[in-house]
């Protein structure tokens, strides 16, 4: 029970933006070179150390950045959503200022997922875009992630922006399962799916390891610019507060 | 002052839409002519081949239902934001979401139940066969009324900011609708079974009602603090 309150202690903490400041700046350093570091490892084990495929050959390699980056799109929407909660519920400031600054690296990570997903499908489909259920749901994804951005962005009063933003990814992420479901559904109903983006399940373990270590990296890498933006959004936000100038500023 | 029940204040709230609309034109006759502008484009722009404009029929009716709902947002909210109105409501201590359910249906019978009429004309641009009419016109009542939910939404969200912002709130949710309506419109050209597509548009709907009213409850409240 006590570590249960220490934990419970340390996050309502957070919700402070000073502690969080400080608490920010202690671990940033470590969490970019960690980051960075392990993306460095695990994309050059993947693109130079993993075996050639022997179906597609070496253009599989592009999976080792598509599926961390589609992965992680869908991550960081359900983080948003909880944040969002948190900020509708408690109406904390700093979960409001987390969703803002996860939003724009979400739809980053999407668009990415997109783009990876373009340059893969053209060597193996022949075709840089196919009207393929997975393929239409991140396009949506992407869509709804940008709705968000907008939202936040047009309002001026910062918390009214942190709020609306929050239920709109609450309502997102309840729809998200009905146009998901709907568009599998209409994929199957007008033409029978010639390509899936699943690979066969048999991969080998020595490409299946970078896979995962990748799938970490970017994780990591995730929480680093997380990090950063977090730490810009709140000396912004909190730049004429005593706290920011006394410690921070130092006047 | 006379106390009133619940029932009869949301009578008096939808007979008070239904007033001002009707006193005011415009309100009903602009979806309508934008619906008939955009329907009219498509043969105009794609080709009018007979046989083509079947095909393209359903979705073409679809995409112009959701653009001329999208266009109407704007009048839902935006006149009883700015003179009070929502203030009103807000502080009537009425669960506030059921006041929502009848200004969004009050909307829908203003902005949403023309289009149905206008679909019809839709229906003889498009030389659709008669025995389609009556599936269009039901997943167009359901559909029309989840867009309008929806756009509610995205209206309230969007509170004072323009159109434009709304649509890029509310498209991307309204896709199960596209896809169902379409779907269901398509199958009764085709005479095939349509009916679990109406299922599934009116599940919709009923999932859409409650949930979607309340998340507009809290939008408003947000932007009218």
């Amino acid at each position: 029970m006590t570590s249960f309150n220490k934990v419970k202690d340390w996050f309502i903490s957070m919700g402070s933006p000073p502690f969080l400041y400080k608490w920010i700046m202690k671990y940033l350093p470590f969490m970019i070179s960690l980051s960075l570091l392990l993306v460095f490892i695990s994309l050059s084990w993947g693109l130079f150390f993993a075996p050639t495929d022997y179906k597609q050959g070496d253009a599989y390699r592009i999976i080792y950045i598509h599926v961390p980056s589609a992965i992680l799109s869908q991550s960081i929407f359900i983080l948003m959503a909880i944040t969002g909660g948190i900020c509708l519920i408690w109406r904390a400031k700093v979960a409001g200022m987390l969703l803002r600054s996860a939003a724009p690296i979400g739809a980053s990570f999407t668009l990415m997922a997109l783009i990876s997903g373009a340059i893969w499908g053209k060597p193996t489909w022949g075709t840089w875009w196919v009207w393929d259920a997975r393929l239409t749901s991140t396009l949506i994804l992407f869509f709804i992630y940008a709705a968000i951005v907008g939202i936040y962005s047009s309002i001026e009063d910062k918390t009214k922006g942190d709020r609306a933003a929050a239920l709109l990814s609450l309502v997102g992420v309840s729809m998200i399962p009905i146009i998901k479901k709907s568009v599998d559904w209409w994929q199957t109903l007008h033409q029978p799916s010639t390509f899936t983006l699943t690979q066969a399940p048999s991969m080998s373990p020595e490409m299946y390891l970078p896979l995962l270590a990748n799938v970490l990296g970017f994780y990591f890498l995730f929480i680093a610019l997380l990090f950063l933006r977090l730490r810009t959004e709140l000396a912004l936000r909190e730049q004429r507060k005593n706290w920011f100038k006394q410690n921070i500023l130092g006047d | 002052m006379n106390k009133l029940n619940l029932t009869s204040i949301l009578f008096r709230l939808l007979q008070k839409d239904l007033l001002i609309a009707y006193r005011k034109t415009s309100s009903y006759l602009t979806p309508l002519i934008f619906f008939l502008v955009v329907l009219t484009f498509f043969p105009l722009a794609i080709g009018s081949d007979s046989s083509f404009l079947n095909r393209i029929a359903p979705g073409t009716l679809w995409i112009a239902a959701l653009l001329s709902s999208l266009l109407a947002v704007e009048s839902l909210f935006n006149e009883d934001f700015n003179d009070g109105t929502l203030d009103q409501l807000f502080i009537s201590n009425q669960p506030i979401f059921l006041l929502i359910i009848v200004k969004v249906f009050s909307h829908w019978m203003i902005t949403g139940s023309p289009i149905l009429l206008a679909s019809m004309i839709g229906v003889i641009f498009f030389d659709l066969p008669t025995s389609s009419i009556f599936t269009l016109l039901v997943s167009l009542i359901l559909g029309t009324l989840i867009l309008s939910f929806l756009s509610a939404f995205g209206g309230a969200l969007s509170l004072g900011k323009g159109a434009i912002l709304s649509a890029i709130i509310v498209l991307p949710f309204s896709i199960p609708v596209l896809l169902l309506g379409t779907a269901a419109t398509n199958a009764a050209i085709q005479e095939i079974e349509y009916s679990s597509y109406l299922f599934f548009l009116g599940a919709m709907l009923f999932i859409v009602m409650p949930f979607i009213s309340i998340a507009t409850a809290e939008a408003l409240r947000i932007n009218s603090d």
